[in-house]
């Protein structure tokens, strides 16, 4: 199960965050949100090191914690989105869909012309359509 | 889903966006209206590079980004590559357009023939000078296209155009740092 996606902009600044989970764990979520974006620069800067596929936007699982997977993408553009599971065996397939899908959403929100670049997303729209991908992840398989 | 946009819905808008900043809302001030018309195409270029880029690598360095530019990118908008790409190697690239799509629908009056027959060279340079000027203002949205675009995809850059003899011109791109 999902329990938290963000968009991370370009310096590093928090412009989408959302938790689904009914407690009130959602400082903890941004820490967990926060201490991925080390593990992706660290990815980003020395690729050597991971030795897989060249530059590609899906990074994949960044760390495991105890009771929590997360997984990146970081765009053409420098905006990261992060997503935190609970799920423990997750197939590699579904977790790309899922961001391909969130990216195709996320790039219709910034094409709103009333949304001003490098600013938070408030759009309703993209909330609603965001809960949608969230709700259907892992039901299905098809890309 | 793909969608789509008629061609000459785009020339109309795009042509009287530029009539209308210029004749209308800064017809004083040539200047500020061609700041305006960057801005807008920045703003473009931002929503544009995001959309073409969603199902590719990231880009190694600058060239790379430049070819996107010229290859993909060119060809999403204007259905035609950039035919010709220049560098110095130090940070200068001109991309030249043998036909740029938005240049073809601006028609000018024809030099008119002296006595002698034939045109004049003089008549023929001072025809290349009120070309340059005519599409001069409609190459403000292109050049903050091309901006917006490179800027979002970490490059960047300054760009400016440049007309020689219509519909043909080059755009220049200055990185910065």
């Amino acid at each position: 199960m999902i329990i938290c996606v963000a968009v991370v902009g370009l310096q590093n600044n928090p412009l989408y965050i959302q938790s689904f989970t009914d407690g009130d764990d959602a400082l903890k979520l941004h820490y967990i949100v926060h201490c991925s974006l080390d593990v992706i620069d660290e990815r980003v800067n020395n690729p050597k090191k991971i030795g897989s596929t060249l530059n590609e936007t899906y990074l994949g699982l960044l760390y495991p914690s105890e009771n929590y997977k997360v997984y990146g993408y970081l765009t053409n553009t420098k905006v990261k989105f992060i997503l935190v599971t609970t799920d423990e065996d997750l197939k590699d397939a579904d977790v790309r869909s899922f961001f391909r899908q969130f990216h195709a959403a996320y790039v219709d929100a910034v094409s709103n012309p009333f949304h001003v670049p490098g600013k938070r997303i408030t759009s309703r729209a993209f909330a609603e359509r965001v809960s949608t991908i969230v709700r259907s992840f892992g039901t299905s398989t098809t890309i | 889903m793909v969608r789509e946009v008629s061609e000459s819905c785009v020339d109309s808008v795009t042509m009287e966006m530029v009539a209308a900043y210029c004749g209308r809302f800064y017809a004083n001030k040539q200047e500020l209206a061609a700041r305006r018309i960057e801005a807008i195409g920045y703003q473009v270029g931002l929503q544009l590079a995001e959309r073409y880029t969603k199902e590719r690598p990231r880009f190694a360095d600058h060239l790379e980004a430049i070819k996107f530019i010229c290859k993909d990118f060119w060809s999403e908008l204007f259905k035609k590559q950039i035919d010709n790409l220049k560098t110095n190697h130090r940070g200068t690239f001109v991309l030249q357009d043998n036909r740029f799509r938005w240049l073809t629908r601006i028609s000018l009056d024809s030099p008119l023939p002296t006595a002698n027959g034939s045109p004049k060279e003089s008549s023929t340079t001072s025809n290349d000078a009120k070309s340059a000027q005519a599409a001069g203002m409609h190459l403000y949205f292109p050049c903050g296209i091309i901006r917006g675009a490179l800027t979002n995809l970490g490059v960047p850059c300054q760009v400016s155009a440049e007309v020689a003899n219509l519909p043909a011109c080059s755009f220049v791109i200055r990185i910065k740092g």
